[in-house]
């Protein structure tokens, strides 16, 4: 029997609202469908429960991706938290979702019950989240799949501030976003993105962490050549 | 527990990194340490309401009247009260309906500004217990109580100004004293006479029957916000969400633009020179004088458009062509009138339009003249248009002449010398319901 693949759905890349049927399972048999945030199955039809662009990964992975304030936790997310208290066990960290997370003392590389770091109220890390539901509180980890750091861990210095999910996403895409782009060409800076809408900026001069986090902030609603556009104006107004 | 996870904690990077361009001047947001951020002024749909945005932050205020017994101690004065809404759709850390203490700082600071006696809420009893708070020095009274009084210790209006705090994105003292200032500017109570068989009955008149009055505000406080950093020596003004987080102390200073100091708050945080606060306030005063212009602004083109709006209700049988004549009334303190009536098609005329209110609504700030259009001279008489267009404004006469002798017969208590006064009925409101008697003789007119 030939494996058919599942005619991708009409919707996909485009715009959903609540309740828009997005993929109909009665032609589809054998198949399995990956549903990630926003859909929901109802008996033979996927519905859309949040509203957004439908995105489809290959082979089989739909999701719903929005753009808010806040952020709904979901596995394999890199995040920026803000540790907010310390326990026996774990560090209470913010990540700008409906419940604090939970970091463990030993999820660092290399780490025992011996060198437990010292972070303070107010550290910021960034971590990659290991467990999400809606029920428990989330939990991170600042190692990666294999037990490395991987520039996981705590960021010092430099400055954060907050952006949409949406805005986020973008600065992560490949190719690299426009305003990153044209930021990257004149100016010499580090930058961590979390998925969770926080952004933090680090470079030898302060006036250059001012200048990228106005001409990020500013962007969120501008298209390729506009970013493009104020940063220039951004550059000339400071030179 | 249950909110405090919501709270913003700035991070350790953030509050080293402010501070750090603060010692050389640069703020996060690319401003100078002393500009405000962009004011942009809404005056709402309708009279009283008003809406700023200050940067992020966005404050809606809202005015409301209503009679009440005047209290026993001022029996000849009205009552001002504010009163101010933390939704927490503004900021996480807002719980409905029960103020913190930074809520109880907000609340307290118009107050002193704009009256000495306010009823506040307080944190100590009940979220719904209002208490009393009389402040025992005469503070700056920027409007007038005394204008508000109608009968001496029976009926006295009371004005409300709700504050609701729609988004919290720093220095919201600064942003509700100026839309409580720009919804005051703009409201307008009702009118009433006293009446009746013992002299003592008040009689409240329909705002379609008789124009509302607007307040009588002697002054515009404003309220200046800084933000002290590093032991006093840094200072900034209107901080944002952030630099308030990791501020060391802050105060705010009201001035008017007369350069009276009407009130200083400094609630506890970090101890500054005397001379740096002395520096603040001539900051501030140049502020204040610059913002108190911003407020006049907006109000003179509410008042206006709102103006125009009246005088454009034309009735349906009036042709296109003439489908508006505006006219615009001077009323000068000592009565005299000036009036200007252009048609919509000369657009020079309507230069002056823009021209004329501003004298006008300044005078009425003074005593509680009428507005605009109202000087609506219910004796129209149809004397003809000073300016040209004269043919077409005679033909405007004879198409509305029924509405206008309508209007004419309108009974309205403030009758102003008439010079000059034409096809003003063309302005006056067609809409408003006629008592029978003006109505039969209207009949016998059109016939």
């Amino acid at each position: 029997m030939e494996s058919r693949r599942p005619p991708p759905s009409p919707f996909v890349e485009n715009y959903v609202v609540p309740g828009d049927v997005v993929l109909d399972l009665s032609e589809m048999t054998n198949q399995t469908i990956k549903l990630g945030a926003g859909l929901r199955q109802e008996c033979d039809t996927i519905q859309a429960t949040s509203s957004g662009k439908l995105r489809l990964s290959k082979p089989n992975k739909y999701w719903v991706e929005s753009s808010q304030k806040r952020y709904t936790p979901s596995v394999e997310d890199t995040v920026l938290g803000i540790v907010v208290d310390t326990k026996p066990d774990n560090f209470l960290v913010d990540i700008k979702g409906p419940n604090l997370a939970f970091l463990p003392v030993l999820a660092f590389e290399g780490g025992t019950r011996r060198n437990i770091p010292k972070f303070e109220i107010g550290t910021l890390i960034y971590a990659r989240v290991v467990k999400a539901n809606s029920i428990m509180n989330p939990e991170l980890s600042c190692m990666d799949a294999t037990g490395k750091a991987a520039e996981f861990g705590q960021l010092k210095d430099g400055y954060m501030f907050d952006t949409s999910t949406g805005m986020s996403r973008m600065l992560l895409s490949s190719p690299t976003c426009p305003v990153l782009e044209a930021l990257g060409k004149k100016l010499s800076f580090e930058i961590a993105v979390g998925l969770n809408g926080r952004v933090w900026v680090n470079a030898p001069a302060p006036n250059t962490v001012i200048l990228v986090s106005n001409a990020i902030i500013r962007s969120e609603s501008l298209s390729g050549i506009k970013q493009r556009a104020m940063v220039e104006n951004l550059l000339q107004k400071l030179t | 527990m249950s909110m405090d996870h919501l709270r913003w904690r700035p991070t350790v990077n953030e509050r080293d990194f402010i501070e750090r361009v603060l010692q050389s001047d640069l703020r996060v947001d690319g401003r100078n340490s002393f500009d405000f951020r962009t004011l942009k002024i809404t005056l709402g749909r309708e009279d009283g309401m008003s809406e700023v945005q200050l940067g992020e932050t966005r404050v809606m205020a809202y005015v409301t009247a209503q009679l009440v017994q005047p209290y026993r101690d001022r029996p000849n004065e009205g009552t001002l009260a504010i009163f101010t809404e933390f939704s927490p759709m503004a900021d996480p850390a807002f719980e409905a309906g029960h103020p913190g203490e930074s809520a109880i700082e907000l609340g307290q600071s118009p107050d002193s500004c704009f009256c000495n006696l306010s009823i506040q809420r307080c944190v100590s009893m009940e979220p719904n217990v209002d208490c009393l708070r009389f402040s025992p020095l005469r503070e700056s009274r920027a409007v007038d109580m005394e204008s508000l009084c109608v009968v001496a210790g029976k009926q006295v209006w009371s004005v409300r100004v709700d504050l609701h705090i729609l988004d919290n994105g720093g220095n919201l003292i600064d942003a509700a004293n100026i839309a409580a200032l720009a919804a005051l500017s703009t409201f307008r109570r009702p009118e009433c006479t006293v009446g009746g068989d013992d002299g003592q009955q008040v009689i409240v008149h329909d705002p379609e029957v008789r124009d509302p009055i607007p307040l009588t505000i002697h002054h515009m406080p404003i309220a200046v916000t800084f933000a002290y950093f590093g032991e006093g020596n840094i200072v900034v003004l209107d901080p944002t969400y952030k630099e308030e987080a990791v501020m060391g102390g802050r105060m705010t200073a009201t001035i008017n633009s007369n350069g009276d100091v009407c009130a200083i708050q400094k609630a506890g945080g970090e101890g500054v020179m005397s001379g740096v606060i002395m520096q603040c306030l001539r900051i501030a005063s140049v502020k204040a004088a610059d913002i108190t212009s911003k407020i006049k602004k907006a109000v003179d083109s509410y008042t206006t458009e709102k103006d125009l709006k009246k005088v454009k209700r034309l009735p349906v049988s009036v042709p296109q062509k003439i489908h508006v004549t505006d006219v615009t009334m001077e009323n000068k303190g000592d009565g005299e009138l000036e009036t200007q009536t252009q048609t919509a098609k000369t657009p020079s005329d309507v230069q002056q339009i823009s021209k004329d209110p501003a004298p006008m609504v300044e005078a009425s700030s003074e005593e509680d003249a009428q507005p605009v259009t109202d000087s609506s001279n219910a004796e129209a008489k149809s004397t003809s248009n000073p300016h040209g267009a004269n043919g077409e404004s005679d033909e405007a006469q004879e198409i509305g002449s029924p509405k206008s002798l309508k209007d004419a017969i309108k009974p309205k208590h403030k009758r102003k010398k008439k010079s000059g006064r034409i096809t003003s009925y063309h302005c006056l409101r067609i809409s408003a319901p006629l008592p029978p008697p003006q109505r039969a003789f209207l009949q016998d007119i059109n016939k």
